[in-house]
């Protein structure tokens, strides 16, 4: 038996790729989607490992400080340090803010930590880590930034002096690693105006700004202009212990909240982007529907183009089974060109893309299943119709 | 060229058949009670005005549509009966039935030896048995040049010889032409009738032959006159093409 729907196809293969090609860009657009969420994820995740910490101390009660804002005193790490399991915690502090460089805005996520200890970047692939305590930075390459360029935090200057990579925040935005004290300023130092105004305020009350006694109103100042909070502490646990373990402990007796690095990441997948995942998912399905309208109509309309074929192939004694078998290897095929026209294309643009996308193989198995069940189903009812041209149509006169 | 005598058993029987197309007052009676008997190896005029009912009467027997009431027999296996008697028309079509039309309706997709061998291969008969089939076919009709040539690519009057090919290709006992040289030359009209009479002779075919064409009606030995609904035979010319 000659394969028809191959014959078919090949009389007008021209317009029948085109058509895959088509739907191939929908396809690609719906990989795209699905990309956007997994680098997402993937996202999250990669900076969670990075950093390397086993548990994540915050703020008791809160999501921090990712996902909610969390604030501690910079000096729990100490106390940590004497608890069981224990062996490194450093304070870390995280704000996202807008940078200078060469007179242009980019908008960065500052990571403070202390240089030596945990928070740091994982690797670097250009340059040297932050070795002195102030006005260093350690920049991922996304910003655009090269070792020696020097952009402008807040008030300060600081000069580039290593490169990491795939070190973004989950909204997308690039790290820049700087030291602990540099990012505290960064956060919480009041700008000029209100620190005179606060003075002002503190030199008329008369509690504070005793006659005789002069240095009661400044140590008042320095404790309201310099910051001692922090937003998260991050401890690597000892050999031999667990991670789980130590968190609890840590939430038991600190009134602290500790999260493994588990708990973080369901932290941020479940809670930070879970939003924007469901926003996703509706869109895909949104596209899902969208093609297979599509490919429904495409079959259908080829289909209907061939009704006095049909009808002849009816006549002549063709199985309704020979008939539904080329209506379905014909939606199958546009599937398949589709298929594949859309994963080249997703490859070709994903690199454009300004966040992290990433093309996953399962992603691309379940789609091209799914492509296939989809076309399947949208050629049901072209087929049904091919089933009910009545062969009689091939006579008239 | 001499017929031999009829055989005994006509290859098409048909004793009262009527069709009636819809029902209630905007019915029409399209066949009121037809009689004919064809032999194998008997090519057999129809004519009559349009809108009589020719085309009506090919449909039924070829299986396409149901008839209202009657009786028809092929090579002796009662077909229809007042119902069908048959549960798979369309492998009767398929293996007992070829078919002419006016437009060749050939599959365009298809090059002219597939179109051919199309129907073998869908009895079962494997590709290449069923190519050589139509080539033969195609030879015996002169188009073996064109085997090759797309559907698009072909003369009409290539055409019509390829679809006559296509209805003998499974050697059907019997073929069913509506009107098959319409939309030739009266040349080429003459050639695909030589054609018919020459397989009907080969292959002992039983062939019915709807036309209107002037030219071709002399050369039928045996021609059937339908009026209103109703058939009524009449000797031909059985002139030599
Ligand atoms: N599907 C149909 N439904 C209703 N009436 C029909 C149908 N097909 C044919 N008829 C009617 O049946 C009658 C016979 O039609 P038929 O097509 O058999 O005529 P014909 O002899 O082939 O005519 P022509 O020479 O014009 O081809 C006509 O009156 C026609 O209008
Ligand atoms: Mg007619």
């Amino acid at each position: 038996m000659i394969n028809l729907a191959g014959r078919d196809v090949g009389n007008h293969l021209g317009r029948y790729v085109l058509t895959g090609v088509g739907l191939g860009l929908l396809i690609g657009v719906t990989l795209t989607m699905a990309g956007v969420y997994r680098g997402m994820v993937d996202d999250a995740k990669v900076l969670l490992r990075a950093v390397h910490a086993d548990v994540w101390v915050v703020q008791q009660d809160t999501l921090g400080p990712f996902a909610e804002p969390s604030s501690l005193q910079d000096d729990v790490y100490r106390s940590l340090l004497g608890l069981p399991g224990v062996a490194e915690a450093g304070n870390v502090a995280y704000l996202t803010m807008q940078v200078k460089h060469d007179g242009k805005d980019m908008r960065v996520m500052i990571a403070g930590y202390t240089p030596g200890s945990l928070g740091g970047p994982a690797f670097l692939v250009a340059g040297r880590p932050i070795a002195q305590s102030h006005y260093e930075a350690v920049a991922d390459v996304k910003t655009g930034l090269a070792v020696g360029d020097r952009i402008r935090i807040r008030r300060h200057e600081f000069a580039v002096v290593g490169l990491t990579r795939r070190m973004v925040s989950s909204g997308g935005d690039p790290m820049v690693f700087i030291p602990l004290k540099d990012a505290q300023e960064a956060q919480f130092l009041k700008d000029n105006e209100s620190i005179v105004n606060d003075r002002q305020r503190l030199a008329v009350n008369p509690a504070v700004n005793r006659p005789g006694q002069p240095g009661v109103l400044q140590a008042v100042e320095a404790i309201q202009t310099a910051s001692h909070r922090v937003n998260a502490v991050l401890v690597r646990v000892r050999e031999g212990f667990d991670a789980r373990q130590v968190a609890d402990h840590i939430q038991r007796w600190k009134h602290l909240t500790a999260y493994t690095t588990s708990d973080m990441e369901d932290v941020l997948v479940a809670k930070l982007i879970a939003t924007a995942a469901k926003q996703i998912a509706l869109f895909l399905v949104i596209l899902a529907i969208v093609s297979a309208a599509i490919v429904a109509f495409i079959i259908y309309t080829m289909t209907m183009g061939k009704i006095k074929e049909i009808a002849v192939l009816k006549l002549i004694g063709t199985r309704d089974r020979t008939i539904a078998a080329m209506i379905l290897q014909e939606a199958l095929g546009l599937g398949v060109i589709g298929f594949f026209v859309g994963k080249f294309a997703a490859t070709l643009w994903v690199p454009v893309f300004p966040k992290h996308v990433l093309l996953e193989t399962t992603d691309a198995v379940a789609a091209f299943a799914i492509t296939l069940v989809i076309c399947s189903l949208a050629s049901v009812l072209a087929i049904r119709a091919a089933l009910n041209i009545d062969p009689a149509e091939a006579i008239s006169g | 060229m001499v017929d031999p005598m009829p055989p005994q058993r006509p290859a098409i029987l048909i004793e009262n058949l009527t069709k009636r197309y819809g029902s209630g007052p905007t019915a029409v009676d399209a066949l009121k009670g037809v009689d004919m008997q064809i032999f194998p190896g008997e090519v057999v005029g129809l004519i009559g005005p349009s809108g009589s009912g020719k085309t009506t009467l090919l449909k039924c027997l070829g299986a396409v549509i149901e008839p209202t009431s009657g009786r028809f027999t092929l090579a002796g296996d009662v077909i229809y009966d007042n119902a069908w008697k048959r549960k798979d028309l369309r492998a009767l079509r398929r293996d007992r039935i070829g078919f002419v039309f006016q437009a060749p309706y050939l599959i365009p997709f298809l090059n002219a030896t597939d179109n051919v061998a199309l129907l073998p291969m869908l009895a079962g008969v494997d590709n290449a048995v069923a190519r050589k089939t139509a080539v033969d076919m195609l030879t015996a009709l002169d188009v073996q040049h064109r085997a090759h040539a797309r559907v698009s690519e072909l003369s009409g009057g290539e055409q019509q010889r390829v679809a006559i090919a296509r209805a003998l290709a499974n050697k059907p006992p019997i073929i069913l032409a509506d009107e098959p040289t319409a939309p030739l030359d009266s040349e080429r009209a003459l050639g695909v009738v030589r054609i018919l009479h020459r397989l009907a002779h080969e292959f002992q075919t039983a062939i019915i032959v709807v036309t209107h064409d002037e030219k071709i009606i002399p050369t039928f030995k045996r021609i059937y006159q339908i009026r209103d609904g109703r058939t009524y035979e009449e000797a031909g010319e059985g002139r030599e093409v």
